[in-house]
C-alpha cells in the first residue's frame, strides 16, 4: 500500500515539493536583504529614547510591497488540500479504479486509512516546511512593524499553517468521497475551506478568551506599543464615556472647536494636528483600545491550530464513513 | 470439492431508489464450473456481482460466496477474484507496475504466472496500460484476476468491449487456467453466442429475477423446439411450454421436456443456448400469464439434470 | 500433434465432435498407438472451450479402450477404433431395411422417414449422453 500510495501521488508530491522550492528560492533571495536592512533598524530601536520614525518609514516603504504575498502565501495551504485531498478518493471512483483496489486482498478501511494517513503525513511535513520558512524569512518585517498576532500574519507563521493544510486536506477527501468527481470536489473543496476559514478568523478568533481594553490621551501613543498585541479595535470616546467614533479619527465642528480650544487654528493643518490633539486630550477625549495580549499569541496559535485539527479529524470520519457505506 | 456453493444467494434483494435491481434471488451455484450468467441490460448482472464482491451490500436477503460473507476480510477477498466491466486499470501505469500493484495488494500472488501469461501474449511489460488496446487491457485486467490464484473468479461483461479475436484469446486463457488451476469462474454478458462451448452452467436474469438456473447440458437435453399446426390453449403433452408464438396457421413453442416427444404431429428440432435463453427471457404468452409459476417450475429442475 | 477445430453450429455436441476426430486421427494413422494426445489445458488455449467437454471426450475414448489416462503426465493412444464386425453390419442393415419397409408400408414419405429418423437418433444420443 506504500508503494502504491506513492505510485499514484508522486507526481502530485513531486508537484508540491517543486512549488515549496520555488518559494523557497524567492526566500532566500529576498529574505538576506530584509534582514540586513532590520538590523540597522533594530540597532536604532534598542537605544531607549532613540527616535527611529526616519528608519522605520524608510524600512517600511522598501518592504511595503511585499504584503501582496500575505494573500499569496495564505493560498498554500488550501492549495495542498485542493490539490492532494480532492482527487484522493474522487479520482479512484470517477475513473472506476475503486472497483480494481477494491477486490484485491486490502480491505476498504484498511486501503482508505493508508491513503489518508500517509499523505496526511506528506502534507503535515510539507506544510510545517513551508510554515518554518515563512516565519524565519519573515521575522523582520513582524519585530519592525505591528507584530505577528494580526489577521493574514498570523496566519502565515507558527503552527497554524499545518492545521490549515491538514483541514483542507481532510475536507477535499471528504468532499471527494461524497461528490466523487475530481473537478467538482477541488471547486467545493475551495469554496468550502474559504468560508470556514473567514469564520473562524473573523468571528471567533476575536473571542477566543476576553479581549482586554486600554484607554489613554487621544492621538498619543499608546502605552501597550510593542507588546506584539493584537489590535482589534482602536475607538474614540468623549470625556463623558460616549463612544464618538469608532476609527481613531474624528470630524470636528469647527465653531464648537474655537469655543472649545481657544488659540487653536480652527482648520487645522498638517501641523495644527497637534494642537487640536493636545487640547482635545486635556478635554478627555480618549483612545479605548481592544486588544488582545501580545502573550497570547501562542495560545491563540494553539486554540486556532485545534479547531482545525478538530475539524479535519471529523472530516476524515466521515470521509471513512462515505467510503465503507456509500460508495460501490 | 466440498460442498460449498461457489455462490450462494438467499432472497437477495437490491434496491436503487424505487427500481429493484434484484428482487428476491436465490441461487446455488455449484464450484467447479464456468457459470454463464446472462440478461439483457438491466438486468441484474452487474449487481449481483457487485454484491458478490462486497462492492454493494444487499438490501435485503443474503449473499455468500465460498461460504463467507463478500468483501468481510482479507482472506475472503483473496479467495474471490474480480474484473469489473469497463475493466478498469491505472491508466499512467506501466503493466510491470499494475503487476507490482497486484503484488503489493494480495499474499498469494503469483508473479510468474501473470508475467508468463503476458509474455506469451507479447505484451510488454514496460508499456503504459493507456496505451494498450483493448484486447490487451482486458487480458492484463484477467492476468491480474488470476495471478492471486483465486479459487473463484469473477467476469462482469469481459466479452463486451473485445473484437472477435481478442474475444476468442480471452476466452481461451481463460479456459487455460480453469484447467490448469480448476478456479470457478463466473461470466456475465449480453450476448449468449459467445458462452456456449464455454460455459457449462446457466443463469438467466430477467428484471431483476433468475428465469433460469441449471446445467447447460441438461438445459439443451430437456428443451426443443416443437413447430406444427396451430393449437389454441393446452398444447396436450408435449411437455412445459415456456414460451410460444401462434400465427394463424401455426404455432412454434420452445418446451422443456422429460422425454421423447413422440406426437408425429409435432416437427420437433434441438435448441441451442441462445435459443434457450431467448426463450426464457421473451416470456410472449407461455403456459403462464404472469412469469412467476414459471420461474419457480424452473428453479426446482437443476437438482434433477445432473451431468 | 492433432489439433482440434469445434464446429459451433453442428448439431453434434463439442465433446462428441472432440471423440469423432481423434477416431478420425487414428483411422488415418495420422497419431499412433503410444503418442500423446494434447493435454486438456493446450487444447482449449488453441480452441477456447470448456475443460470439461475435453476431459469428457477423453474419458469417453478412455472407457472405449482407445486411450489410456496416466495422471499427472497425460492421455495416451493404446490402439486403433475397430468398427463393428462384419456379421454384426450385416445384421444391422437387415433390421434397417425391414423397418423402412414398414414406415414405407404405412404411408411415409421419404421426408416423413427422414425427419422420424433424425429425431429418433437425436434422442438416441441424448439419451446416451445422460447415461455417461
Amino acid at each position: 500500500m506504500i508503494w502504491l500510495t506513492w505510485r499514484q501521488h508522486r507526481a502530485q508530491a513531486l508537484a508540491t515539493l517543486i512549488g515549496l522550492g520555488a518559494i523557497g528560492v524567492f526566500l532566500l533571495i529576498t529574505g538576506p536583504r530584509i534582514a540586513s536592512a532590520f538590523h540597522e533598524l533594530h540597532a536604532c530601536l534598542v537605544v531607549p529614547g532613540k527616535d527611529c520614525s526616519q528608519l522605520h518609514d524608510s524600512f517600511d516603504r522598501r518592504f511595503s510591497g511585499l504584503s501582496f504575498l500575505v494573500p499569496v502565501f495564505m493560498v498554500v495551504p488550501m492549495l495542498m488540500g485542493v490539490f492532494l485531498g480532492a482527487p484522493l478518493i474522487a479520482r479512484e471512483v470517477e475513473q472506476g479504479t475503486h472497483r480494481l483496489a477494491w477486490t484485491q486482498s486490502v480491505t476498504r478501511g484498511r486501503w482508505a486509512l493508508t491513503k489518508i494517513g500517509l499523505v496526511s503525513v506528506f502534507t503535515l511535513a510539507a506544510a510545517g516546511l513551508f510554515a518554518w520558512m515563512v516565519s524565519r524569512w519573515s521575522y523582520p518585517l513582524v519585530a519592525a512593524s505591528d507584530g505577528r498576532f494580526g489577521f493574514g500574519v498570523f496566519d502565515l507563521r507558527g503552527i497554524v499553517p499545518i492545521a490549515y493544510a491538514l483541514f483542507a486536506l481532510a475536507l477535499g477527501t471528504a468532499v471527494g468521497a461524497l461528490i466523487r468527481k475530481t473537478v467538482p470536489a477541488m471547486a467545493v473543496t475551495l469554496g468550502a475551506f474559504v468560508a470556514v476559514r473567514a469564520v473562524v478568523e473573523l468571528v471567533l478568533r476575536p473571542r477566543y478568551l476576553p479581549a482586554q481594553t486600554v484607554s489613554y490621551p487621544f492621538l498619543q501613543g499608546s502605552p501597550r506599543a510593542g507588546l506584539g498585541d493584537w489590535l482589534i479595535s482602536s475607538r474614540v470616546f468623549d470625556p463623558t464615556g460616549r463612544f464618538v467614533s469608532p476609527d481613531g479619527g474624528i470630524t470636528v465642528n469647527p465653531s464648537a472647536l474655537a469655543h472649545l480650544c481657544p488659540g487653536v487654528p480652527a482648520t487645522p493643518s498638517l501641523g495644527g494636528k497637534d494642537e487640536v490633539g493636545r487640547c482635545l486630550s486635556q478635554l478627555g477625549v480618549r483612545f479605548v483600545d481592544t486588544y488582545q495580549p501580545g502573550s497570547r499569541y501562542w495560545l491563540f496559535q494553539g486554540i486556532e491550530s485545534a479547531i482545525f485539527l478538530l475539524l479535519a479529524a471529523g472530516l476524515i470520519v466521515l470521509a471513512m464513513w462515505l467510503i465503507r457505506r456509500r460508495i460501490s | 470439492m466440498n460442498n460449498t456453493a461457489a455462490l450462494e444467494a438467499s432472497s437477495l434483494s437490491r434496491r436503487y431508489g424505487s427500481t429493484w435491481a434484484l428482487d428476491d434471488c436465490s441461487l446455488s451455484l455449484p464450484t467447479a464450473r464456468v457459470i454463464a450468467l446472462v440478461g439483457p441490460n438491466g438486468a441484474g448482472k452487474t449487481t449481483l456481482l457487485h454484491l458478490a464482491t462486497g462492492l454493494l451490500q444487499p438490501t435485503s436477503g443474503s449473499i455468500r460466496v465460498l461460504g463467507e460473507l463478500p468483501g468481510a476480510n482479507p482472506e475472503i477477498l483473496g479467495r474471490v477474484g474480480f474484473v469489473a466491466q469497463e475493466m478498469p486499470l491505472y491508466r499512467n501505469f506501466t503493466v510491470a507496475e499494475m503487476l507490482r500493484f497486484g503484488e503489493k495488494l494480495n499474499p498469494t500472488w503469483d508473479q510468474h504466472l501473470a508475467v508468463d501469461r503476458l509474455e506469451s501474449l507479447s505484451i510488454p511489460l514496460a508499456q503504459k496500460v493507456g496505451t494498450l488496446s483493448g484486447g490487451q487491457r482486458g487480458q492484463v485486467s484477467l492476468a491480474i484476476a488470476l495471478a492471486k490464484r483465486p479459487e473463484l473468479l469473477l467476469l462482469d461483461e469481459p466479452l463486451a468491449s473485445l473484437d472477435p479475436l481478442a474475444r476468442r484469446d480471452f476466452l481461451a486463457a481463460l479456459m487455460e487456467s480453469v484447467a490448469e488451476h480448476g478456479v470457478s469462474v463466473v461470466l456475465s454478458s449480453h450476448l449468449v453466442s459467445d458462452l456456449e462451448r464455454v460455459c457449462d452452467h446457466l443463469v438467466v436474469l430477467r428484471n431483476g429475477r433468475v428465469a433460469v438456473d441449471g446445467d447447460i447440458g441438461g438445459l439443451v437435453r430437456t428443451h426443443r423446439l416443437v413447430s406444427g399446426p396451430r393449437h389454441t390453449g393446452d398444447l396436450g403433452g408435449v411437455g412445459e411450454v415456456i414460451d410460444r408464438t401462434d400465427t394463424d396457421r401455426q404455432t412454434v413453442a420452445l418446451v422443456r421436456t422429460h422425454g421423447p416427444v413422440l406426437d408425429p404431429t409435432w416437427v420437433v428440432r434441438e435448441v441451442d443456448l441462445e435459443e434457450i435463453v431467448l426463450g426464457y427471457l421473451g416470456g410472449r404468452g407461455g403456459s403462464s400469464a404472469s412469469a412467476d409459476p414459471t420461474l419457480r417450475a424452473v428453479q426446482s429442475t437443476p437438482s434433477e439434470v445432473g451431468s | 500433434m492433432i489439433v482440434f477445430s469445434i464446429d459451433s453450429r453442428s448439431a453434434i455436441p463439442p465433446y462428441l465432435q472432440i471423440v469423432q476426430q481423434v477416431k478420425h486421427a487414428l483411422r488415418l494413422g495420422m497419431i499412433e498407438p503410444g503418442d500423446q494426445l494434447p493435454t486438456i489445458k493446450q487444447v482449449v488455449a488453441d480452441v477456447a472451450i470448456n475443460p470439461n467437454t475435453v476431459l469428457k471426450a477423453y474419458r469417453d475414448l478412455e472407457r472405449d479402450g482407445l486411450v489410456e489416462g496416466r495422471p499427472g503426465i497425460g492421455t495416451f493412444v493404446l490402439k486403433r477404433p475397430d468398427g463393428p464386425p462384419p456379421p454384426l453390419l450385416a445384421q444391422l442393415r437387415r433390421s434397417l431395411d425391414r423397418w423402412l419397409r414398414s414406415a414405407f408400408d404405412a404411408g411415409l414419405d421419404h421426408e416423413g422417414i427422414a425427419s422420424l429418423f433424425e429425431s429418433g437418433l437425436r434422442d438416441a444420443i441424448s439419451q446416451e449422453e445422460e447415461t455417461a
